[in-house]
């Protein structure tokens, strides 16, 4: 090695390539597994994308509140924050907040015991959760001996072993790749999701897009012995060290009329089970969006780019998609508006005020993914259930605060942009 | 003996009394005998009958949220047929007119159980014709139909009267020369009688079921709209979003009879339209390479054979028509 060097210029990453070759462009493969992925304003190893303007936002209550002396004259008392109810449908699906659990896929963080116990805690919850797409491809379905902790079979028993009647339910992803997987009708036809199917607690959602990469497929890190086994189903490339393989899925590829035909042949396949679509921040979204709802879906998920927990090229977080308040942007700016109740967002979501903004700027609910994960890695038995706990409280105060009592009733006029006003 | 319950008859656990049953022989007459008159009359029209394969890389994508069955073909995973629609546009590669009798496996889901209309594991008269359109294929339809019946019941008026069913039932049919109604005005007529179809599905259960019961010979639905069935249905040029297929609806609440369509053929029609279904294009290889070297253009339909013998015979369940009736979820020999 030479003394070359080149004050101001990125030297060491263009050394790590040097070095490295492809493999430096992902995240250290060694950290697959452990790190939860996905942009933040000023995440660590570069791995921060621009400021967030949702953060930026302020919530601004009003002095004059028609809403809470509605309230007022409803209760016969001055209402308090306790007199907010949070409970709101999803999807088609009712929920105890406006809040679900975030699909988590076959990642190795999600895996395991993590998966089961984010699948307990969120039954309990009564909110909904998504089950990721390549669960079953990955890890199989779980009536075959596959570990059931891992296996799509063993989250779902988890989940509704502690749901109470009449809230929740499971949406189950399936990805181009995963149709020949069989995703839903394996589900559709299998006697462990026939309560759910029955008690209209069963969705299934086309997973077009995710926030961490958007235009990309899912990706995971593999040890050469696994990627031998899925050789003949995704793409493999062997760019790390001690014979780690990049494995990856192909995204699909969509049209304005591949989505709706594809929302319409689900409805038609599965007339009992709501239809879900989970979209990546594109610069159509509002259009993607708009083509969903009106070929009959009962949510759309709009994934910004903070979202994902997975695993990305460092260029994407830092440089590709949409930020979240971008699309909430775009939306609102539909001549329709966003569309009422069908709108779910995630994107670094965790704590009340980022939540009651995004409900504020048309979305019905938001995800947990990384928040919920790290919950139970915290504390396996109740860690998600107090997450969610404080998530509600806060939300309680915030949207008490502007006046309103409940989720569904705020609006454009309960958020402030300070760069708008420049 | 059969047990009734609230959603229909169920089979008897016991084998051996369900084959020993005088309905089932009747049944299984009949069904015999629609078949012989179909050999002969398609042999008559110039058909060679192919024998269709039971396992392959890949088969009909399905619907309705049944569950293809998955095998291990020697470290591959195949699938057992659930239609031979991919084999039968293939094999006019050898001939330009074939047919087959086709066992399929689906694992319906577990509500079809109490439909009386759905089996996990049925037949399938497959027919193909190259360069037919669908005018031409539905009059190959009627004239097979109207021939089934007409020879069953002059043979085996017995077996109509061990079954009580008056054959009285198919004078219409016999008059041949069916109805056509569009899937959009059978939409506006179910609606008109208060039920909530969806315009871009399939009829339902429900819906097929009412049309059925107010029809006093059987018709033809068509036109339906493209979410609604496989890719390999052709979409209408003169009309995007509504395909050149259909379907055969037997009276008297019997339901459908037979599925059919003009067939997509051309290479990127289909990879568009498998995208439009929610396929991996990367299954369906072997097809396709057959496709980018050119296939002909083709019509064709499936009867479905037990449930054409349950409306002859006059069946309460579909099931009856079955030597060895398999039903969602019900783990039967």
């Amino acid at each position: 090695m030479s003394d070359l060097a080149a004050p101001g210029f990125p030297e060491e990453a263009v050394r790590l390539r040097a070095r490295t070759g492809a493999a430096a462009a992902f995240p250290p493969a060694g950290d697959y597994g452990q790190v939860l992925f996905g942009a933040g304003p000023d995440g660590p190893d570069g791995l921060g994308g621009p400021p967030d303007r949702l953060d930026a936002l302020r919530l601004t209550p009003p002095v004059f509140m028609e809403q809470r002396l509605a309230k007022l004259i409803d209760l016969g008392r001055e209402p308090t924050y306790q007199d907010v109810d949070l409970s709101t449908t999803i999807g088609g699906l009712r929920s105890t907040a406006p809040v679900y659990v975030s699909a988590l896929g076959s990642t190795r963080a999600a895996g395991g015991d993590l998966g089961l116990a984010l699948s307990r805690q969120a039954g309990a919850l009564g909110i909904p959760m998504v089950i990721g797409e390549n669960v079953v491809p990955v890890n199989g379905y779980g009536r075959l001996g596959e570990a059931a902790g891992r296996s799509l079979l063993g989250r779902l028993t988890a989940y509704t072993e502690r749901l109470a009647d009449g809230v929740g339910g499971v949406a189950v992803q399936q990805s181009t790749e995963d149709a020949d997987a069989e995703v839903w009708n394996l589900v559709h036809s299998d006697p462990a999701a026939r309560p759910l199917l029955d008690s209209g607690r069963l969705a299934f959602e086309l997973k077009v897009g995710q926030g961490a990469k958007p235009g990309l497929g899912g990706m995971t890190v593999l040890d050469a012995a696994a990627a031998a086994r899925v050789a003949d189903r995704y793409g493999l490339d062997p760019l790390f060290e001690g014979q780690r393989v990049l494995r990856s899925s192909s995204p699909g590829t969509f049209t304005e009329e591949i989505l709706r035909q594809q929302v319409r042949l689900m409805r038609n396949n599965f007339p009992r089970v709501r239809i879900w679509v989970k979209l990546h921040p594109g610069r159509d979204v509002a259009a993607a969006v708009r083509t969903a709802v009106e070929a009959g879906a009962d949510a759309v998920t709009v994934d910004g780019a903070e979202g994902g927990t997975g695993w990305a090229p460092a260029a994407f977080p830092r440089h590709v998609g949409l930020p979240l308040a971008e699309c909430l942007r775009r939306l609102g700016a539909l001549p329709s508006g966003p569309p009422p109740g069908r709108l779910l967002v995630s994107g670094r979501m965790w704590e009340g005020s980022r939540a009651v903004k995004s409900l504020a700027l048309g979305a019905t609910a938001v995800g947990l993914g990384r928040a919920a994960l790290l919950a139970v890695a915290e504390d396996p038995q109740d860690g998600l259930v107090r997450l969610v706990e404080c998530l509600g409280t806060e939300m309680r105060l915030l949207i008490s605060s502007l006046g309103k009592y409940a989720p569904g009733t705020l609006g454009p006029e309960d958020v402030w942009s300070p760069a708008e006003e420049n | 003996m059969t047990v009734q319950t609230a959603q229909g008859p169920t089979p008897p656990a016991d084998p051996g009394r369900h084959l020993a049953s005088p309905t089932t022989r009747s049944a299984l007459r009949i069904q015999h005998h629609l078949l012989g008159a179909a050999r002969e009359f398609l042999r008559g029209e110039g058909f060679t009958e192919l024998l269709p394969p039971v396992i392959g890389p890949v088969t009909d994508p399905g619907a309705r949220g049944s569950k293809q069955v998955d095998i291990d073909f020697y470290g591959h995973r195949y699938k057992l047929m659930t239609s031979a629609i991919l084999y039968k546009q293939a094999s006019l590669l050898a001939f330009d007119k074939i047919f087959c009798v086709a066992p399929n496996v689906r694992l319906e889901p577990l509500e079809t159980a109490g439909t009386n209309r759905h089996l996990v594991e049925f037949h399938q008269l497959d027919v193909e014709v190259a360069g037919a359109s669908r005018e031409q294929i539905t009059a190959l339809v009627e004239q097979l139909v109207v021939h089934m019946v007409r020879s069953t019941v002059a043979a085996l008026p017995a077996e109509f009267e061990e079954l009580g069913r008056d054959t009285d039932a198919f004078h219409g049919l016999l008059q041949g020369a069916f109805e056509r109604v569009r899937h959009s005005d059978a939409v506006l007529d179910l609606r008109a009688a208060g039920h909530d179809q969806n315009p871009d599905a399939e009829l339902d259960w429900e819906g097929e079921a009412l049309l059925s019961a107010k029809a006093g010979r059987p018709f033809f639905v068509t036109d339906y709209p493209k979410g609604s069935r496989g890719f390999y249905d052709r979409e209408c040029p003169g009309e995007p979003g509504l395909l050149r297929n259909f379907d055969l609806i037997a009276p008297e609440g019997y339901g459908e009879l037979c599925s059919g369509s003009e067939r997509t053929n051309e290479y990127a029609d289909i990879i568009t339209r498998m995208r439009e279904t929610g396929e991996n294009p990367q299954k369906y290889r072997w097809y396709l390479d057959l496709v980018r070297e050119g296939i002909p253009a083709s019509a064709g339909f499936g009867i479905g054979v037990e449930r054409l013998t349950r409306y002859v015979a006059g069946l309460d369940a579909v099931w009856q028509a079955s030597a060895y009736p398999k039903l969602a979820g019900v783990v039967s020999p």
